[in-house]
């Protein structure tokens, strides 16, 4: 019978698709055993964050001996190909050491009763991150930003006794529930424009057509700003400090790498699939109708430039690296404005990098925190002698943000620059790159100037820090450097990984 | 010849004509005797005292909160229940593993005590304290 | 022959739907006024799907307005629960009078 073929065929497409997703499967049964150790065994709160650490390694060993496959599962509704398991493995290691910093929090232990829903959403958002990074349809696009959102809102209040993080929570709930809302408007009226929700398709249908390019223009950038508001850049980055600031340190970090990352695997997706010509092979990206590349380019501007200059004059430590945070997506939009392979494999180095500079910036606030329960700049006044060995370290990745020369930031700002100039209409755009990276070096340096050169004499007391807690401060300073003088490996990784499955 | 807005413009006038009709009707037939207690918000039932305008307790929006996720997962039990026949028992497993994890959830809120309703704890005045002028 | 309701109609009445909704979270103050609106808004993206679904013929439309149903639903129950958790310790609902954030 007819139907039953179909239903045959079906099945069979699952199966295999389910093969070919075995990550994916070993996060949903790590999301699934957290829940179920912790409601067990209830007498040790971090056996859920136990349980998650164990998961996430079973999970990286399947992603990385996953043959380098190039295929869509589900009928095409995700794509695993070298640029997915790149982000994956990104979301993956950042989520794995937030998990570990999570266990050295001392806000999360007193302030929150239970943590097993934590450590079991943190799985499950990591779960939605790597959908997200695959997603080759509108409507698993859509699932799965949202199921990244609802696990990061209810994350971004975890420590709900505290006003600010529930004030935090608040805010990001409803500015993101906008944003989906947005969003989801635009999925609809690309829906009527072309009639399908598959961007394979969307983009065979937007070669051959003739379309009306307000028509075309407006439902986009209702998407772009759906994930823009995921990877906060200008106009849509209002949520950023606040929730930055409010959120649990362990969850901001989260945020502003992991969350980052897949939002902008889906942003790249997106453009390459659905809007650049197949015709055209090579490094050349042949954009049909709208003109991404200025689009891009003026996204990016704004972004790293409000980031930089509101980062001037702010005095807590986390709203500070959040503004940050946000003038580091606009660096990385800056990679995404030159529209070829060799822009998207410099937003790949810059991600790998800032994974490292930006979780090791956060985990020694989330340190000096639990001493001082202060995220305030004033506090941090002679940190650099009460607490030398992770100063120290805090030092390096101040000077990888700001992208100086021999950390791994150097590198990454490096490779988008190079990238950039290859086009030479977009100079300009690599001299604003340049000017801002020399205004961030200011508010760098402000918190350099609080941890070594103020109220030196009165740091009697020295700072006692676990063994545990300074050894992955140095897992994470340690690539920081070594990546900036020996880096090709990520070069080449990265280089490798543009490849974006074309069915 | 009918537009699909002349079937509607007919249901809205069917639709007046309808209740204008029972509402007449029933004016015609019944007897006519108002006293107090049958004019009384709840007839048959308590007196109702105070204002309605109070605030509900918040407990009550956590088991609401609960009742909706498996309020809507229905919705995405009919385009299953449609296709089941043809699919047997792979979409019947499926759906035990979405049934699971969602059951999973409940399981989990109830062990951990979220459904408990908790017993407001009222401060009760001691003497000495108000001897000492505390509150 | 009927002659059926044109697709615009459809299209216009989303459009409306959705900017009502719009305009309800942007003046609204109060934290649950706003998640209706927003409520709205997904319903003005549902009903245009569904003008969109039948007008292809294809069901992929209202596959997604399932799934953008059950959504909307976990949605307003994290936002609720977090209004509540807030409403516990500032025993307020009024997004003007949540005010710790400045610039």
């Amino acid at each position: 019978m007819f139907e039953q073929d179909i239903i045959n065929k079906f099945v069979t497409n699952v199966g295999e698709s389910i093969q070919l997703m075995q990550p994916e499967v070993a996060l949903l049964i790590t999301f699934v055993l957290a829940l179920v150790f912790d409601l067990i065994f209830k007498k040790t709160r971090s056996i859920a964050g136990y349980v998650a650490i164990l998961g996430f390694i079973v999970t990286g060993f399947l992603l990385c001996t996953a043959d380098s496959a190039n295929a869509g599962g589900f009928a095409q509704m995700v794509a695993i190909d070298p640029f997915s398991n790149f982000f994956k493995l990104i979301i993956l290691l950042a989520s794995l050491i937030v998990v570990v910093m999570s266990l050295f929090s001392k806000e999360l232990y007193t302030e929150s009763r239970t943590l097993g829903e934590y450590y079991s959403l943190i799985a499950g958002m990591t779960l939605a991150m790597f959908l997200l990074s695959s997603s080759n349809n509108l409507i698993m696009m859509y699932l799965s930003i949202e199921m990244m959102s609802l696990s990061s809102y209810v994350l971004a209040g975890y420590t709900k006794e505290i006003k600010r993080a529930s004030e935090a929570s608040l805010k990001y709930v409803i500015y993101g529930a906008i944003s989906s809302g947005i969003m989801i408007y635009g999925i609809s009226l690309i829906f009527g424009l072309t009639g399908t929700l598959n961007l394979y398709e969307i983009n065979s249908f937007l070669a051959n057509a003739d379309i009306n390019l307000w028509a075309l223009l407006v439902p986009t950038l209702m998407i772009i700003a759906g994930i823009g508001y995921k990877i906060s850049i200008v106009p849509f980055h209002f949520w950023t400090p606040d929730v930055y600031e409010g959120a649990p340190v362990t969850i901001t970090a989260l945020l502003s790498v992991a969350s980052k990352a897949a939002g902008f695997a889906m942003l790249i997706r997106f453009i390459k699939v659905g809007f650049v010509d197949s015709m055209f092979g090579g490094d050349f990206w042949a954009v049909l109708h709208l003109d991404w590349q200025h689009i891009i380019a003026l996204l990016s501007v704004l972004t790293m430039t409000l980031g930089n200059l509101v980062a001037l004059w702010q005095t807590n430590v986390k709203r500070l690296l959040a503004y940050s945070s946000i003038a580091h997506a606009g660096y990385m939009l800056m990679g995404l404005t030159v529209m070829n392979d060799a822009g998207v494999a410099a937003v790949l180095i810059y991600f790998f990098v800032y994974l490292f500079m930006n979780l090791g910036a956060f985990f020694f606030v989330l340190l000096i925190a639990n001493k001082t329960g202060s995220e305030d700049i004033e506090d941090y006044q002679g940190l650099g002698y009460k607490a030398p060995a992770i100063s120290v370290c805090m030092v390096i990745f101040l000077v990888s943000l700001t992208g100086l020369p021999p950390t791994a930031g150097f590198i990454g700002k490096l490779y988008i620059f190079t990238a950039l100039l290859q086009n030479p209409d977009f100079i300009w755009l690599a001299v604003v790159g340049v000017i801002n990276s020399v205004i961030s070096l200011a508010f760098y340096v402000k918190v350099f100037r609080n941890m070594y050169l103020r109220k030196v004499d009165e740091a009697k007391e020295t700072f006692k820090f676990s063994i545990p807690s300074i050894v992955l401060m140095f897992a994470l300073a340690i690539p920081t450097l070594l990546f900036g003088i020996y880096f090709s490996p990520i070069v080449n990784w990265a280089e490798q990984s543009v490849g974006i499955f074309l069915r | 010849m009918l537009t699909n807005f002349g079937i509607i413009l007919l249901f809205f006038i069917i639709g007046f004509i309808f209740v204008g009709i029972s509402i007449a009707a029933a004016s015609l037939i019944r007897p006519h005797k108002p006293n107090p207690i049958k004019n009384a918000t709840y007839e048959c039932g308590e007196v109702a005292l105070g204002s309605p305008w109070i605030r509900f307790n918040t407990r009550f929006y956590v088991i609401a909160l609960v009742f909706l996720i498996f309020d809507v997962e229905i919705v995405l039990l009919f385009p299953w229940a449609v296709v089941f026949k043809g699919l047997g028992w792979y979409a019947f497993a499926a759906m035990l593993v979405f049934f699971f994890i969602l059951t999973l959830g409940l399981v989990y809120d109830w062990g951990k005590g979220y459904l408990d309703w908790e017993k407001p704890n009222p401060i009760v005045p001691v003497l000495s304290d108000l001897i000492d002028g505390k509150k | 022959m009927l002659e059926t309701i044109q697709m615009e109609y459809y299209l216009i009445l989303s459009a409306v739907l959705f900017t009502i909704g719009t305009i309800g979270v942007l003046t609204r103050r109060n934290a649950i006024i706003i998640f209706m609106s927003l409520e709205l808004m997904l319903n003005a993206v549902n009903l245009s799907l569904v003008a969109f679904s039948s007008y292809y013929g294809d069901s992929a439309g209202q596959i997604f307005v399932f799934f953008i149903m059950a959504l909307a639903a976990a949605e307003a129950a994290v936002g609720l629960a977090i209004i509540l958790s807030l409403f516990r310790l500032k025993k307020t609902v009024y997004v003007d009078e949540v005010n710790i954030f400045k610039w």
